[in-house]
């Protein structure tokens, strides 16, 4: 018996998932020691190993964090909820007045004595989507009413999204909608949610009013810019040109590991355009593969809600797994000219602290429920 | 319940459908970007086709020994503008086009007018010039302003600005050992220092990641070098350029003098082997010019100079003593079906003589009976090649330029070399192999440093901003070529040349030299019997012959005028190059008296002489002259008696004409002009006369002073 398929013995859970994370990863590896080629070059004198071994170090740390997740029963994870959130709303806040600045963005903040950046937002998300998966399921009887199941819903989610909208916008859009689309399968009344929607706009409006005091702390302008680009430009501005340019030259199977010559010029080949990359180097196969794996880590979340469809676990499987589907989209949709570009990064195959680790933690939360829920059906 | 349930599959469904839906939908545009619009992409990826063009690094200087640049590296830039940069706002070049304008029009070229450049700036806009030339052979400081001017200041990607570095190798000392210097072009050989130290020079380049935007056009695509390029390192090389200078105008003159065709000239350290000087100078249509390094690459029959390393060889085996008689026969001999003819008119009045007198009037027959009677019997020949190849004079030097000739021992009796009957006696007088000017000089230099052989060299320290990387030390190539007393009796025959011989015309009395004249005929096989034969007048030796400090080797080919022979051509240059070594050396010098001090006689005293006080005393401390000082006055006269020197206070007062006789003009000059006098001077020297006389009250008068 080899070690590989040991593990997989050992190994409870949705062994699809498994497979999913373990693709993935090995997918982010390669593409990443390709792509950062360019700033090896420019920032590490050629010294091309270095960002490979920084990433690797980074996904040894998201595959121990997984394995954790996956060890703890999911119900601790609700337990927790409450408190994560509560610890969030302060972080988010002190992100905006004190955040650390990089790209021009205030998304960051230090954490003392081990001195990493780590984005308060991939925190509030993962914080978030906990507490609503919990709401969702434990007011399942009474799911429909407007006072008792609505309003605790909403008002934590319009909270954590306004405070993340002013520095990442793309990033609270996407969990506003995550949560949207959680309520809409936990149940919740189409009215409210059309409310919510609404109400959803509102903030928005109300965001961008506030912008035009707080130039700074709100980058209206830069959303502003980035959807004109959108819609003026019928090809695309300079970035998504290369990206284009990158996918075009991949052809059906690509140009191969290492081989692609975007890479000099997408901006961060390695996280944000690193979509581009990889269908620039595994062609259209390698880039539907991708988008394959993302669908069908989907599926597996909502296989296991018809399994026990009233259960938190289910709940927050669904939430989880929406969350990562519809970022790797979203990621996906900016390098095909979809949407307009934003920093959104690809889960579990981006080079990058945060988001990565985040996404393990995601996935280990994924796996802990499949474990149970296989165990009780 | 179970509605429960369906209503919350059905939502999962619809969400389910949602997104693989959207997947599809994704999928569907890259499969659209990729295959009905690929070419269209395909294309312009081409044309943004970019690669990692090197940046070539700044090349290292090459100094003299003293520091002064030979051969420096003088960057120029050439500035660009990219109107299509990414980061360029539309709005704050529209702002700024006035102002960057004006500049251009100001301070780069007064090619176009203020309104000129704007409707030019405006046109490559909206043409989109990605690559719009702003000028060329810019200079660092006209860089450093351009700048700053609007829209540039935002850099390379707001602001569009590209420059491009360029450098250009400069000999400031010009034509000055250019060809030892030497060049390195891309096509071609490389030449001189240049080409052999081409790696230390030129450093490692970098890379830089440039983009091709047209046809043969690349602009970079980061501001900053990627890999930066580590400069090349100097070398400081062993050229005194006061020497070299000195050698070039002594062999310049010499060679117009004689209406050569090319000539050489090198200048040796004896201790050392450190090349000072080397100079080569051909005939071209432009002039006359540094084209070949003569003195390296050039291996040629050296002719009479060569019996020196002749004679060597037979003092050394032993087979001559200098005062031995011998017969040259009138100065002609036969050997074999060739005849041997002597160049000296003494020669032709000679049956009998000494071997020195020989040596000293290039007796071509002494030295070739002598080496035929030794070496040219019972295959003894093997032992004369031995001998020269003891003294090194097989091998080439090793000199740090490329291309060397090496020299051409024949081995003894080998076929293949055209060894004859007549090899070995023409071989004595210089002929049948053939040697380079500093091979040459090599041996000569040896001899000087009494046996041992030094490695001639260019190159002593390689330095990197200054400080040193590789310090290269004198090399031994041989710590002695023949005993001492061979090397020794040598000398006395080189000194007896000068002082008597074919180059007795040169001795002066103020040092002494030793050396040998050669005169090599260039054509003297084809042109059989003396018919338009052309000559190669040469002169090595080293000075001053007691203690040798210079060897130096001189050489003209082809002289037309004023004589042909090595004493009269090559020995004038020798001889000058030595002189005015001596002139420039103040080492060099013997001490002019070694004794006490002479009694000073009166009249050399700076007497009645008038200047600052202090001057005076620190001049007359210098020189040891004894003397009562005085420390009254700013100014003071020298009263110098027969056996006494001293000052005395020349009062300067105010409103008052003062004595200005026996001052220098300068001193007088500062003094009446800023008591307020006009002053008119004729005559040069001291001040010997004053138009106003001293205690005249001062109205602001002319003043006239008469020097001498």
């Amino acid at each position: 018996m080899s070690i590989g398929t040991k593990i997989y013995a050992q190994l409870g859970g949705d062994r699809a998932i498994w497979m999913i994370v373990a693709i993935l990863v090995i997918i982010s590896l390669l593409t990443v020691y390709s792509a950062t080629g360019t700033i090896a070059y420019k920032e590490r004198a050629g010294n091309t190993e270095f960002y490979l071994i920084k990433h690797f170090m980074f996904v040894i740390a998201g595959m121990f964090l997984t394995y954790l997740c996956y060890m703890m029963h999911y119900m601790q994870y609700s337990r927790m909820a409450p408190y994560l959130l509560l610890i969030s709303i302060p972080l988010l806040v002190y992100t905006i007045g004190f955040g650390a600045e990089i790209n021009e963005a205030k998304r960051w903040i230090t954490v003392p004595i081990i001195d990493l950046t780590f984005q308060t937002s991939d925190f509030a998300k993962l914080a978030l989507i906990i507490y609503i998966a919990r709401a969702i399921s434990s007011k399942q009887d009474y799911i429909k009413d407007f006072n008792s199941a609505f309003l605790p819903l909403i008002v934590p989610i319009l909270i954590i999204c306004g405070l993340i909208a002013p520095a990442d916008l793309s990033s609270a859009l996407l969990l506003f909608f995550t949560c949207v689309v959680m309520m809409f399968i936990g149940r919740v009344d189409l009215k409210f949610i059309g409310l919510l929607l609404f109400l959803g706009v509102v903030v928005f409006a109300f965001l961008i009013v506030l912008g035009s005091f707080f130039p700074e702390a709100i980058r209206v302008d830069t959303w502003i810019s980035r959807v004109r680009d959108f819609m003026e430009n019928s090809d695309g501005g300079y970035q998504i040109q290369q990206a284009k340019i990158a996918i075009a030259d991949g052809g059906i199977f690509g140009a191969g590991p290492g081989n692609s010559m975007q890479r000099n010029f997408l901006p961060a080949p390695y996280s944000d355009f690193i979509y581009a990359v990889i269908c620039e180097e595994y062609g259209l196969f390698g880039g539907f593969v991708i988008l394959c794996l993302y669908v069908l880590l989907f599926f597996r979340c909502a296989s296991m809600v018809t399994r026990s469809p009233k259960a938190f676990g289910a709940i927050l499987a669904l939430g989880l797994g929406l969350s990562i589907v519809f970022q790797a989209l979203a990621n996906i949709a900016v390098s095909v000219h979809m949407v307009p570009v934003t920093g959104l990064t690809l889960p579990m195959v981006s080079m990058g602290g945060t988001s990565f680790i985040f996404s393990s933690i995601a996935f280990g939360i994924i796996l802990s429920v499949s474990r149970y829920i296989e165990k009780t059906t | 319940m179970a509605t429960v349930k369906n209503e919350l599959l059905i939502r999962v469904y619809v969400v389910l459908f949602v997104i693989v839906l959207a997947a599809i939908a994704v999928f569907a545009k890259a499969v659209k970007i990729q295959v009905f619009e690929g070419d269209k992409w395909r294309a312009k990826g081409d044309s943004l086709y970019v690669k990692y063009k090197p940046v070539f690094a700044e090349r290292g200087n090459i100094m003299a020994e003293d520091g002064s640049m030979l051969a420096t590296s003088l960057p120029f830039f050439e500035i660009r503008m990219d109107f299509k940069s990414d980061a360029m706002d539309d709005k704050l070049f529209e702002e700024n086009l006035d102002s960057l304008a004006y500049c251009l029009a100001t301070y780069v070229s007064n090619s176009h007018t203020v309104g000129g450049y704007r409707e030019l700036l405006m046109e490559r806009k909206a043409a989109g010039d990605r690559y719009f030339l702003i000028k060329k052979n810019v200079t660092y400081p006209e860089l450093q302003k351009i700048k700053k001017f609007p829209i540039f200041n935002l850099g390379r990607y707001k602001g569009g600005f590209i420059v491009i570095r360029q450098s250009k190798r400069n000999r400031p000392f010009r034509m000055l050992a250019q060809r030892t210097i030497g060049y390195v072009r891309d096509d071609g050989n490389p030449v001189g220092l240049e080409g052999y130290f081409n790696k230390t020079l030129g450093g490692e380049a970098g890379k830089q990641l440039m983009q091709r935007v047209s046809h043969n056009t690349w602009i970079p695509v980061n501001d900053l070098t990627e890999i930066e390029p580590k400069n090349g390192d100097d070398l400081v090389t062993t050229i005194d350029i006061n020497l070299q200078d000195i050698v070039h105008e002594a062999l310049l003159r010499g060679l117009k003098h004689h209406d050569a065709n090319h000539g050489t000239a090198i200048l040796m350290d004896v201790k050392t082997g450190a090349i000072k000087a080397i100079s080569n100078i051909g005939r071209t249509d432009l002039g006359w010019w540094e084209t070949y390094n003569y003195a390296i690459g050039s291996a040629t029959e050296p002719g009479s100079t060569f019996k020196a390393a002749a004679m060597l060889a037979l003092l050394e085996d032993g087979h001559v003593n200098l005062d031995d008689s011998i017969r040259i026969y009138n100065g002609k001999m036969q050997f074999y079906e060739e005849e041997m003819v002597d160049a000296s008119s003494e020669s032709f009045k000679l049956d009998t003589t000494s071997v020195r007198r020989a040596f000293e009037i290039s007796s071509n027959v002494a030295m070739g009976s002598l080496v035929q009677k030794h070496y040219g019997k019972n295959k003894k020949g093997a032992e004369f090649i031995k001998r020269l190849k003891s003294f090194n004079l097989h091998l080439p030097t090793g000199i740090e330029i490329e291309g060397e000739a090496p020299p051409i021992i024949k081995e003894a009796y080998s076929k293949e070399d055209d060894w004859s009957g007549t090899t070995l006696p023409w071989m004595s007088i210089g002929y049948e192999l053939t040697v380079t000017p500093l091979q040459l000089l090599t041996f000569y230099n040896a001899v000087a440093n009494n046996g041992k052989m030094m490695k001639p060299y260019l190159v002593s320290e390689i330095q990197q901003f200054g400080e040193p990387v590789e310090k290269i030390k004198p090399t031994v190539i041989k710590r002695q070529i023949a005993k001492p007393a061979s090397v020794q009796k040598l000398q006395e025959l080189l000194e007896g040349v000068v002082e008597v011989g074919t180059a007795r015309g040169l001795a002066t009395n103020k040092y002494r030299f030793a050396g040998k004249t050669g005169t090599a005929q260039i054509n003297y096989r084809k042109f059989k019997p003396r018919a338009n034969i052309k000559y190669q007048a040469s002169f090595a030796g080293y000075f001053p012959a007691e203690n040798p400090v210079y060897s130096c080797i001189v050489l003209v080919n082809e002289p037309k005028e004023h004589g042909f022979y090595g004493g009269e051509v090559a020995g004038p240059i020798f001889r000058e190059i030595a002189d005015q070594c001596f002139a420039t050396r103040i080492e060099l010098h013997e001490p002019i008296n070694t004794r006490g001090r002479n009694e000073l006689a009166t009249n050399q005293l700076p007497n009645m002489d008038v200047g600052k006080r202090e001057d005076i005393q620190s001049v007359l401390s210098y020189l040891d002259i004894e003397h009562t000082p005085t420390s009254r006055g700013n100014w003071s006269v020298v009263k110098a008696d027969a056996d006494t020197i001293s000052l005395q206070r020349r009062t300067i007062k105010e409103d008052v004409v003062p004595n200005v006789v026996g001052m220098g003009l300068r001193d007088a000059l500062f003094i009446l002009e800023n008591l307020g006098l006009k002053v008119v001077v004729s005559g040069i020297g001291k001040v010997k006369l004053q138009s106003i006389k001293s205690g005249t009250r001062i109205k602001g008068q002319t003043i006239k002073l008469t020097l001498k």
